[in-house]
C-alpha cells in the first residue's frame, strides 16, 4: 500500500491553496476601502489540475529521443495564479472591491475546505481499516 | 501558517475601522466645539487607509512572491480637514466675533452618522472573515480523528 498516495497529496495541496484564497480573500475584505486597492483573485485549479494529469493529457511528453523528460510538474512546484480581478467596478477612490461578493467567495471556500478535510479523513480511515484487516 | 496570517489581515481591518470609527465620534462629539486647543473652531477628523504586504517578521520576506499579494489595511493618518468653518449668526454667544457671528466646525451630522454606520458594517465584514478562518483552522484540527 502506498501511504503518501496521489489523493492524500492533492487533497493536501487543495486544502493548502483555499487556505491561501481565504488569505486573499481576507485581504480584499480588510482593504474595501482603502484608496486604489484591486481586488485580487488566487487561481490554482489549473495548476492542480496539471499536477493531478487525470487522463494523461496535460503532460509534456517525450516522442522523440532529443526530448527531456519533464515530467508533468508534480505537486513540489504547484504555483497557484494572483492577478487582479479584470470584472472589478471601480467606484469613486479606485477601489475595485464588491464587499458581499468576496464575503460569497469565503463561505464557498470554507465549505470546499470542510469538504476536503472530510474526504481526507475518510481517505485515512479507508487506509486505517486496510491496516487493522489483518486482525 | 496561511489561516492565522489570515486572522491577522482581518484584525488589522478592525483596528483600521476602529480608528475610523473614534475620528467620527470624536467629529459628533465636536460638532458644536468652537473652541480648540490650536485655536478656533474645531476642524473635522478624517483617517486615511492605506495598505501593505502582510509581512510582520523577516521569516515572511523571505517566504516569497504570493504572499505579497495579501495586504493588510493600515489607518494610516489621522488628517484635520481644511474645510471652512461655517459661520453662524449669534451676537449673544460667548465667541462671536464683532458682526455676532460665531466660527461653527463644518460638520454635518446626519453624515458623520452614516460613516459610522459603513465602518461598523466594514469592521462586521472583518469579523466574520475571522470567525470563518477560525473555523477552518478548527476543521484542519479534525483531520485524523
Amino acid at each position: 500500500m502506498n501511504v503518501n498516495d496521489k489523493t492524500l497529496q492533492a487533497l493536501a495541496s487543495g486544502m493548502k491553496f483555499r487556505e491561501m484564497r481565504q488569505e486573499m480573500i481576507s485581504s480584499n475584505v480588510a482593504n474595501a476601502e482603502t484608496p486604489g486597492y484591486k481586488a485580487k483573485r488566487l487561481d490554482f485549479e489549473k495548476a492542480l489540475a496539471r499536477a493531478l494529469d487525470v487522463d494523461g493529457q496535460m503532460g509534456m511528453k517525450v516522442e522523440d529521443g532529443q526530448h527531456y523528460d519533464v515530467g508533468n510538474g508534480g505537486f513540489e512546484n504547484l504555483e497557484p495564479e494572483v492577478y487582479e480581478d479584470p470584472n472589478g467596478v471601480v467606484n469613486e477612490s479606485g477601489n475595485t472591491v464588491n464587499r458581499e461578493d468576496e464575503m460569497a467567495r469565503m463561505a464557498q471556500n470554507k465549505i470546499m475546505y470542510d469538504a476536503l478535510v472530510q474526504l481526507t479523513n475518510k481517505k485515512l480511515g479507508m487506509k486505517k481499516y486496510i491496516l487493522n484487516s489483518e486482525r | 501558517m496561511d489561516l492565522l496570517k489570515s486572522m491577522k489581515i482581518s484584525s488589522s481591518g478592525l483596528a483600521a475601522n476602529r480608528k475610523r470609527i473614534e475620528a467620527i465620534s470624536s467629529n459628533i462629539a465636536n460638532a458644536q466645539t468652537t473652541r480648540t486647543a490650536e485655536g478656533g473652531p474645531y476642524r473635522r477628523k478624517e483617517v486615511a487607509f492605506g495598505s501593505e504586504p502582510a509581512r510582520d517578521n523577516f521569516a515572511d520576506v523571505l517566504e516569497g512572491e504570493i504572499d505579497a499579494h495579501a495586504q493588510k489595511v493600515h489607518a494610516t493618518e489621522v488628517v484635520s480637514t481644511n474645510e471652512p468653518p461655517i459661520l453662524k449668526y449669534d451676537p449673544t454667544h460667548p465667541d462671536a466675533n464683532a458682526d455676532g457671528y460665531v466660527a461653527m466646525p463644518n460638520i454635518n451630522v446626519m453624515k458623520e452618522m452614516a460613516d459610522m454606520i459603513s465602518a461598523q458594517r466594514a469592521y462586521e465584514a472583518n469579523i466574520s472573515a475571522i470567525n470563518t478562518s477560525k473555523s477552518m483552522a478548527m476543521k484542519a484540527l479534525e483531520i485524523g480523528r
